[in-house]
């Protein structure tokens, strides 16, 4: 994404001078990436919805603490959304995302849903389901990649590694994925 | 591992024209049937990744709404700063804070009174810790509860007082002196007394007690006599006050 960076600079001294709508600019930027990233790991979009707007409250209050040494803001709010699952996750005392099966659940809980939504919900209990069943790098790796659109350097950045170990990262992922594919049916 | 790499770029350059539907796994397949074995896996599961996608999608008109909503939500929650931090209850900063503020103050202190102590022990008469230096042997002597150890202070404070007194004529402070002598008298006398103590006691101390104070103030005569010889005669009154004080001790031990 060109000028990405060069735009989320000159927001990011416009929000860490105090001004929200440039924070906001900033929401309007990432938060669809960060949303993806988050409901790739959870069971249900609320709780996506949720911890988005808390990612990026945290990144708010931390934003005197940000300064820009080579890493992108989006690694940084990468980093915050990580925090921010594994909180969520001790809090549910868990630490994988629920299993298709607890699809049922939904339906004991007698939630209206629409029939859209719940066919929306049955797809993406799937996805949980396949993924879920990856190594915890692989999951990331791919989420980042192809879900939250990363360039494989900016995956590199969130993850802590260099663009050549994504790169083969990656490489054994989607081979994983694959066979998990096949596997689940 | 160079195979591996080359998939890796064909997947990176190919995943755009894969996603928006302008290729097909075949059609890249087609491209790159060398790589087809491996390709066509990764390719379908890059393909299944991009459905997934579509399904993990922010409800439309969530990111304005909640836009709104989160500007609201900042204008009551501020940035929080250094100082923030470490003044609010209950943040790993404050908590560092709390732990480590007693500690450096502490050694700081330490720090402060050693430095405070040291400088006045080395200070002289007409110097502004001297009186500091003073009330530190007074604070000694008083926490001294034996009459022998008290004895062993009383003559240390004596040479202390000679050593200063030669330091005052060597940097030329001869007005000090008459002071100094006084000064150097009073500890002479208090120690004749600490020795009569002893001898009240009857503690068999007393000869050696004596006989230290004696070559003491030998050689404090001594020292005083090739001071006056090597010093203006202005040093002289003071210098004599001295000598006359070490001398009349002498007389008193005898």
């Amino acid at each position: 994404m060109p000028g990405r960076s060069d735009k989320d600079h000159e927001l990011i001294k416009q929000a860490q001078r105090g001004d929200k709508h440039a924070f906001g600019e900033l929401y309007e930027i990432h938060a669809p990436v960060i949303y993806r990233y988050l409901f790739a790991h959870l069971d249900n979009s609320m709780d996506a919805e949720d911890l988005t707007g808390e990612v990026f409250l945290k990144a708010w209050q931390s934003l005197p603490k940000y300064i820009e040494r080579g890493v992108p803001f989006l690694a940084f709010l990468f980093r915050i959304a990580h925090n921010v699952l594994v909180d969520h996750y001790r809090q549910n005392n868990r630490l994988e995302p629920k299993s298709s099966d607890d699809m049922d659940s939904y339906k004991e809980d007698g939630c209206a849903e629409p029939v859209d939504l719940i066919g929306s919900q049955m797809e993406h209990q799937q996805i949980l389901k396949v993924l879920s069943k990856l190594r915890t790098d692989y999951q990331s790796v791919l989420t980042l990649r192809f879900i939250s659109e990363l360039s494989p350097e900016e995956t590199a950045q969130v993850m802590n590694r260099s663009a050549g170990a994504i790169r083969v990262l990656q490489h054994r992922a989607l081979r994983a994925l694959r066979d998990e594919m096949d596997r689940t049916g | 591992m160079k195979k591996d790499r080359r998939i890796s770029q064909i997947i990176d350059v190919s995943t755009p024209a894969l996603t928006s539907g302008m290729e097909t796994v075949d059609s890249i397949l087609e491209k790159y049937p060398q790589y087809a074995p491996e390709l066509r896996p990764r390719l379908e599961a890059v393909l299944w990744l991009t459905d997934a996608k579509k399904n993990l999608e922010p409800p439309q008109g969530f990111i304005i709404s909640s836009r709104a909503c989160m500007e609201i939500q900042l204008e009551a929650i501020q940035p929080q700063g250094f100082w923030y931090r470490l003044l609010k209850r209950y943040t790993p900063q404050r908590w560092v804070f709390n732990v480590a503020a007693p500690i450096v103050l502490v050694l700081l202190l330490a720090l402060i009174i050693n430095s405070l102590v040291l400088t006045a022990r080395l200070s002289i008469p007409g110097e502004s810790l001297y009186s500091t230096k003073i009330l530190l042997e007074n604070l000694q002597l008083a926490l001294t509860f034996d009459q022998a150890k008290k004895t062993d202070l009383y003559i240390q404070y004596s040479r202390e007082r000679t050593t200063e007194f030669v330091e005052l004529v060597l940097e030329g402070d001869y007005e000090v002196l008459p002071t100094a002598a006084a000064r150097s008298e009073s500890e002479i006398i208090a120690y004749l007394h600490s020795i009569n103590k002893l001898k009240n006691q009857n503690l068999t101390e007393e000869l050696p007690k004596k006989a230290e104070l004696k070559e003491t103030l030998s050689n404090e005569i001594y020292i005083l006599n090739i001071l006056k010889g090597s010093s203006p005669p202005t040093a002289y009154p003071g210098i004599e006050l001295a000598i006359q004080a070490a001398q009349s001790g002498l007389f008193a031990l005898h």
